[in-house]
């Protein structure tokens, strides 16, 4: 029984000692003597590293230059974990939010402003795009800066106009160029769907919820907007708005309800290789310029059908193109006399309210932003920048060599970032409930976005009420420097 | 200072024993229950102070249509996943509880699936219910099944897919009824078989009375289960097509953490308590038609 006993015990005393000795350690030892700045941020797998890559640069250079470290520390539901640590009052000193969460936090003083420390970094208007600048800014102050924007354009699959081109001029259009017009798109849509026997939908040439991300911003391909700033007053009823989402109600009516929702249910998952892009089974679709990194990664062959990756990267842009199945222009507008319509989002810079080491953690987004870093990690992350202005070497070495096209795209005047709504994201739930029910061939847009005005202006008049009376009682940490929101 | 009788110093011993307990519940349950209960009074975004606002998110839960539909969902959801996960396990119980050859084997396939992380669960079944290459419409298809179900992406069947992965899940129910019908004593089964009693008549006179509190029990815990429901429409359906899968509890979490209005969820969450609280009383109360204790 004792010889049992002692075994049992060294099973359990054993592992233990062996975990102390040679167990996990912490990946990274904090430099003595600087300032440490903690950085959470929403990203994992390549995109995390590429991050850290920047960090790694900063702490060696400008970090130890100014004795600031910089912890990076990768975690899933950032803006949750930010918001709770927020209100606990021990927040980090950086968090990588969506550009969706800036309003939201800074109404409720969850966000410090950061305009003067950008202007002591000699940041201002003149250093970014317009869409973004006016994005990172609520109520007057600036609120967050850009580790990496996105930018909207239709995706097409070249390989599948041309094979298709025989229909394609039949029903009237050319099949080597993107449409230009959405009312062309939609020929375009027509043309390039395939039926089997029995109206199966064996492919879509536009999908609207593939990938359905931008749904709640169709409108501003309407020439709409969902709320006028000056009254602070919802417009979801206004005709474009409408016009938006009995667009996405007609590819239903037209594909008719149950071969629709047979063929949206059939979609594989956008990071996986049953993609309905990759896997012809949508042949436009609206996208970011990101797309190529995960192209590269699913299906590396369709973006060399003329030489490997090493030698494409040799040749000018304009060859460069020839090596994808797939190409890049603006998302066509309703208005044939509006152009480059788009929507400019991005991953957001900000300090919380109560960051220990604000002017620490700005040192380092304002090192995020100088422009030989900022392309580097665009270029690591495949996406366009925010900066105004971009080299020459940025445009020809990026991994999508559409990239002069997302470019263009972001500095349009009508490019427009995430609408300064403080309850935007409330906003943004009930358009993509709506724009399912359109593609489910349920109701019509005008009852739904009636619906929808009256629920949400009840919801935003609450809560301004309520913002105005607890200003004007004190009750916001802040609100006395600040000013009431209206 | 006077002296501490000696049942007091074995209070004391006592309540320091459970002190770290105590310290953990008052901490991290009863002050959080508390403080929502309040907080379901104010208007709080949990990034400002709560300011007091009496019944307005519970005045406003009512004429709120998402809540009603979230609500609705629930009850639909649990009306056909209660009775459903009950037949399907406790029919899975008695098959196991046959003795034959490799009986452990069976237990733990049954039991497997409960052990399967959600996310990987859901990951797999969302294989499954493609609609295109999935194995369910493929067997449907081999059926001669021609109108094959959306499955997830459809507002009809979105909902029963998500009942059917519940059942899958149902393991640990199935070995709560074994344990229970191992206590069903032999001596009645004998005595119902000398009156004649067939298998079918046994399982109605003899084991489901007997199996009646071990049931009473699961319906509890399976219907508490069902008006929390969330990590699965969160996953695989984010409570789409249309809100055709959005829960109680999701919407609850949206409010909370997405919509900042902790004091609404708060009262939500209130609201979920007492409903659970009265269909538990409800069940309580029926349950002296149904269950059957045995006597001691």
């Amino acid at each position: 029984m004792r010889v049992i006993r002692y075994i049992l015990l060294a099973l359990v005393i054993l592992p233990a000692l062996a975990l102390i000795a040679f167990g996990p350690r912490a990946g990274e030892s904090l430099p003595p003597g600087r300032v440490v700045v903690e950085y959470w941020e929403k990203w994992t797998g390549p995109e995390e590293q590429q991050m850290r890559q920047i960090v790694d640069a900063f702490n060696a250079t400008v970090g130890r230059e100014k004795g600031i470290f910089v912890r990076y520390v990768s975690t899933s539901a950032i803006n949750q974990k930010t918001l709770v640590a927020t209100a606990a009052g021990a927040p980090p000193d950086i968090a990588g939010l969506w550009d969706s969460n800036i309003v939201p936090y800074a109404a409720e003083d969850a966000l410090e402003p950061l305009e003067d420390l950008a202007a002591a970094h000699g940041i201002g208007p003149a250093t970014y795009k317009k869409a973004y600048w006016d994005a990172c800014h609520y109520d007057g102050h600036l609120y967050a800066l850009i580790s990496t924007p996105g930018i909207v354009a239709l995706l097409y699959n070249r390989l599948a106009f041309e094979q298709s081109a025989a229909d394609l001029r039949a029903a009237g259009l050319d099949p080597d160029r993107p449409p230009r017009t959405l009312q062309e798109l939609d020929r375009y849509a027509e043309a390039l769907t395939k039926r089997d026997a029995s109206g199966r939908v064996l492919r879509s040439g536009y999908f609207p919820l593939e990938p359905g991300w931008y749904v709640p911003y169709t409108w501003m391909w309407f020439g709409g907007d969902v709320w006028d700033a000056r009254s602070g007053k919802l417009t979801l009823t206004d005709p474009k708005v409408v016009a938006a989402f009995d667009w996405i109600a007609g590819y239903t009516r037209r594909l008719g309800a149950g071969a629709a929702n047979e063929f949206r249910g059939g979609l594989g998952n956008f990071d996986s290789p049953q993609n309905g892009f990759l896997v012809n089974y949508v042949l436009m679709e609206q996208q970011g310029p990101w797309m190529a990194n995960y192209i590269g990664n699913l299906r590396p062959d369709l973006q060399q059908l003329k030489w490997p990756r090493d030698v494409e990267m040799t040749k000018p842009v304009a060859e460069r193109r020839q090596n994808y199945s797939w190409a890049v222009a603006p998302f066509p507008s309703a208005a044939p006399e509006v152009h480059d319509v788009t929507y400019a989002t991005f991953d957001a810079l900000v300090v919380p309210r109560g960051a220990r080491h604000k002017r620490e953690a700005f040192e380092f987004i304002a090192y995020v932003n100088r422009p030989d870093v900022m392309e580097k990690l665009c270029m690591l992350h495949c996406k366009n920048s925010p900066l105004a202005t971009v080299s020459r070497e940025f445009l020809d070495r990026h991994p999508n060599p559409y990239i002069g096209v997302f470019e263009e795209l972001a500095g349009s005047p009508n490019a427009r970032g995430v609408p300064q709504i403080p309850i935007w994201p409330q906003i943004f739930d009930e358009l993509t409930s709506i724009g399912q029910e359109m593609s489910l061939g349920k109701g019509d847009a005008a009852t739904a976005l009636a619906r929808a005005q009256g629920r949400l202006q009840a919801s935003l008049d609450n809560f301004r009420d309520k913002q105005r009376q607890r200003r004007g009682q004190g009750g916001s940490i802040s609100a006395a420097t600040r000013g009431a929101v209206n | 200072m006077p002296a501490i009788s000696a049942r007091g110093r074995e209070a004391l011993k006592g309540y320091a024993f459970i002190a770290p307990w105590l310290v953990g519940f008052c901490t991290f349950t009863l002050i959080p229950i508390g403080l929502s209960l309040y907080y379901s009074f104010c208007d709080y975004s949990l990034l400002q102070r709560p300011v007091f606002r009496g019944l307005e998110n519970y005045r406003t839960l009512a004429s709120d249509g998402v809540f009603w539909k979230a609500m609705g969902n629930t009850f639909y959801y649990a009306a056909l996943s209660l009775p459903l996960c009950a037949v399907a396990a406790l029919s899975a119980a008695l098959l196991l509880n046959a003795k034959v050859r490799g009986q452990a084997v069976y237990r733990t396939i049954v039991f497997l699936p409960s052990i399967v992380p959600a996310v990987a669960s859901a990951m797999l079944w969302l294989w499954l219910f493609n609609p295109k290459l999935g194995l369910i419409n493929f067997a449907l298809g081999l059926l001669g099944v021609s109108e094959q179900p959306g499955w997830l992406g459809s507002e009809r069947w979105a909902m029963p897919a998500l009942v059917l992965i519940s059942i899958w899940g149902a393991g640990n129910t199935v070995v709560i009824y074994l344990a229970g019908l191992q206590d069903v004593p032999r001596e009645l089964y004998e005595a119902a078989e000398l009156d004649g009693a067939g298998a079918l008549r046994r399982v109605w006179h003899v084991t489901l009375p007997m199996l009646s509190p071990v049931i009473f029990f699961n319906l509890i815990m399976a219907m508490i289960g069902a008006m929390q429901v969330f990590v699965l429409p969160l996953i695989m359906t984010q409570g789409g097509p249309a809100r055709s899968t959005y829960f109680f509890t999701y919407y609850l979490y949206d409010n909370a953490f997405v919509y900042l209005k902790m004091g609404y969820a708060s009262a939500m969450a209130w609201v979920q308590l007492l409903i659970v609280l009265a269909l538990t009383a409800l069940a309580f109360w029926t349950s002296k038609r149904w269950v059957h204790h045995s006597a001691a």
